[in-house]
């Protein structure tokens, strides 16, 4: 974890996110993730209802490995600085499965280029299993501050 | 043979519902994600931050649900059932933060249905929006989310 402040400034274009590793995933994480999110859909938590529904087994929330992405995101460059945050689910989460978090940064605009107070950077995501195979890919944009305003 | 599924519900805006957040789940939702930043666990460092309070982790509105706006309510409109859902995409646009105690009133609508065949068969894809609003009206969050429907 980290909560030292990025400033905009010190962000260059096509630098890469610091990876961030979780799982092994358990069937006990689907259920405390199930709980405190609401979703409570069994194919993520029975193996027969998941097998009869054609998937073969469990696996997990795409909203977790969704929670993850943007955990990577908040603990390079802080909670609460994501403005927006975008992802296709692109493969099964499955149990057992390491899930780990990677990125890049595509862009930066200046506040003033952004035409807000904080200037912004925009990012791509992905998160792969341990297979390297992508599970999640997506986008965000996030802001930061200046070294000149603070 | 594929199922049908009744795209006559794009549009449909499901009733309003409100939610007020509250700190217990705020720290569940991010736990179960084993998200330990102390800005979503720790109300002390909460109360020390520019926000004042503890905050809630980005993918926190997607449990902003009610039982008519709700996974159950979009499959009866949809006239289909659970085992064929897949989260095809997400995403949220954050304009406040989210914290403890506050009241949101969430609108929801199907704002597109189309149907593609993929690597594994027809499937439909089903947009809902979701605005998030607070008690001075102002939009805290925009949530789009697509499932998918194997048909």
């Amino acid at each position: 974890m980290k909560y030292a402040t990025v400033y905009f400034e010190d962000v260059e274009i096509g630098a890469e996110m610091p990876l961030l590793a979780k799982g092994p995933i358990r069937q006990i994480q689907l259920t405390r993730y199930a709980g405190a999110s609401g979703d409570f859909n069994p194919i993520h938590q029975d193996p027969t209802f998941a097998k009869a529904a054609g998937m073969g087994d469990v696996f997990a929330h795409g909203m977790l490995s969704m929670g993850f992405v943007a955990q990577s995101v908040t603990d390079w460059l802080g909670v609460g600085s994501v403005q927006k945050l975008g992802v296709r689910f692109a493969g099964l989460v499955r149990l057992g499965d390491v899930i780990t978090c990677r990125g890049k940064i595509l862009a930066k605009r200046s506040a003033k280029e952004a035409g807000r107070g904080q200037g912004v950077v925009d990012l791509e995501l992905w998160a792969e299993n341990q297979k390297g195979e992508k599970v999640v890919t997506g986008r965000a944009t996030v802001a930061l501050l200046s070294r000149e305003e603070s | 043979m594929p199922i049908q599924i009744n795209h006559g519900v794009k549009g449909k805006e499901f009733p309003p519902f409100a939610v007020t957040v509250e700190r217990g789940k705020i720290k569940e939702f991010a736990r179960a994600i084993g998200d330990l930043s102390p800005f979503y666990l720790d109300d002390a460092v909460g109360r020390a931050s520019q926000w004042g309070d503890i905050i809630a982790p980005p993918t926190f509105p997607v449990s902003f649900h009610d039982e008519a706006a709700g996974t159950g309510a979009l499959l009866k409109e949809l006239g289909t059932d659970i085992s064929r859902l897949l989260h095809g995409e997400q995403e949220f646009e954050h304009f406040k933060p989210i914290r403890p105690g506050d009241t949101y009133l969430c609108r929801t609508r199907i704002a597109d249905i189309y149907e593609k065949s993929g690597k594994s068969g027809p499937m439909a894809f089903v947009v809902r929006e979701m605005v998030v609003t607070d008690g001075d009206n102002d939009i805290v969050a925009r949530v789009r989310h697509i499932t998918v429907v194997r048909l």
